[in-house]
């Protein structure tokens, strides 16, 4: 009891650590973290590995954490809340332990699904606030928004799941190691 | 003197070879090597780098130098055009770009520069070339800025040559759509634009872009496509020159 006591904010202190680097990756654009001036998503990233092996109410809130810390440093409106909240509750309710014991490679393939959905939500939330705009406008902003969708989600779903595995795989192992993931 | 000579006549030979090889190996450490190191460059020569090879390498040394010549310059000339640029505006504040948007959506910069820098909401960001956007948030050592290719901005623009006004908005891209008050605003590829007088946000007059495409028959209002003049998507340094928009009515 004590012990666990004394490794528990260790366990969640590098947890928060690891949040806090994602959010401070976020500005960047290095090479090869870059794609037509897009970078890795990485709080979706971090949101899929922490809720592939948790329950989906955990994800869920997990993406509204994240969602909140994103919308912080860009705008309140239109919230990452939504997009977050969804991938987090998604990728719990795929159960993927169930199905696959492998790792690295699926991590990838729910990064990539899940980036095009999360970029999807929010061009749909851009889209309804520009509905009542100026109405002759509105369908060229409309198509703007979706041009501007498939660039963005094409470019962050392939350079997530690319970078997926370098944030996943340590911690995964960090987690497993405390022992503080769900035993399914 | 019999028992000398005896010797001698029977280890004659054997003395003289001794006394050489004493005598050679001391003239040679007196030389400091000298024959041993030019018969050793004469029986490496075949084998040593030949003469093009140490052409090369110095070929590659220069150019290196030059490349570093090259980057210093490059670097030099952006600081004195900024300088420059900077003597012009006196109440700018010069900034270093140190990051992007935090999501793919906005179009944002983040500066290394903030309130301790004199910085505040609503200042005017330029860079060597025109107008940029416009400060959202400081904090004290950092600044959000929003830049004219965001979708959400717009700004009031005209065509310095023939005064017709209109407003641009942002598409994601270093090309920004404009949209014409007038019916038949004459504009022509190569206009340039500039922020016009009933823009509340900027100060009128601030060098934008150039028209690269016009659509005349677009919708009610006539289009045109304005290149802006500064790349939003390398630009390293900015001036942030200080905008109240409230004597302004």
């Amino acid at each position: 009891m004590g012990k666990s006591l004394v490794q528990a904010p260790l366990t969640w202190g590098v947890t928060l650590t690891s949040v806090v680097l994602c959010l401070l990756l976020l500005p960047l654009r290095l090479p090869g973290l870059e794609l037509a001036g897009v970078g890795p998503n990485w709080l979706l990233v971090w949101v899929v590995a922490w809720s592939v092996k948790r329950t989906p109410l955990t994800g869920l809130w997990s993406g509204v954490v994240l969602g909140l810390l994103q919308d912080a440093l860009t705008a309140p409106q239109p919230t990452h809340v939504l997009s977050l909240a969804l991938v987090g509750y998604l990728t719990a309710r795929l159960k993927k332990q169930q199905f696959t014991q492998e790792d690295l490679i699926s991590i990838s393939l729910i990064v990539f699904a899940m980036a095009v959905l999360a970029e999807t939500i929010i061009a749909v939330q851009f889209s309804l606030q520009e509905v009542n705009f100026i109405l002759p406008r509105a369908y060229q902003l409309l198509q703007e928004i979706w041009v501007h969708q498939q660039q963005v989600s094409l470019a962050s779903a392939i350079l997530s799941s690319l970078w997926a595995p370098a944030l996943y795989y340590p911690l995964n192992l960090w987690w497993e190691r405390r022992g503080v993931l769900p035993s399914p | 003197m019999v028992v000398i000579r005896r010797w001698w006549s029977r280890h004659k030979l054997q003395a003289l070879l001794t006394l050489l090889a004493v005598v050679g190996a001391l003239l040679l450490r007196q030389s400091h090597g000298f024959i041993y190191f030019e018969a050793y460059r004469w029986l490496s020569q075949p084998f040593a780098p030949s003469v093009q090879t140490q052409e090369r390498f110095v070929d590659a040394q220069v150019l290196e130098l030059e490349t570093q010549v090259q980057e210093l310059q490059s670097q030099n000339q952006q600081f004195q055009a900024l300088l420059a640029y900077l003597k012009t505006q006196p109440n700018g504040v010069a900034a270093p770009v140190i990051g992007r948007s935090a999501d793919h959506w906005w179009q944002q910069i983040i500066l290394g520069r903030g309130q301790t820098a004199g910085l505040s909401v609503g200042g005017i960001v330029t860079a060597p070339g025109g107008l940029l956007g416009r400060v959202t948030q400081v904090t004290p050592h950092t600044a959000v800025v929003l830049l004219l290719s965001d979708q959400t901005s717009r700004v009031g623009v005209t065509i310095s040559r023939t005064g017709s006004m209109g407003y641009i908005q942002g598409q994601g891209s270093s090309h920004v759509r404009m949209f014409f008050f007038d019916e038949d605003p004459g504009v022509q590829v190569g206009d340039l634009v500039s922020t016009s007088p009933f823009s509340k946000l900027f100060p009128a007059g601030v060098p934008v872009g150039q028209v690269v495409s016009v659509d005349l028959g677009k919708n009610a209002a006539p289009q045109a496509v304005v290149e802006l003049s500064v790349p939003i998507s390398s630009v390293q340094q900015v001036v942030v020159t200080p905008f109240d928009d409230s004597g302004i009515s």
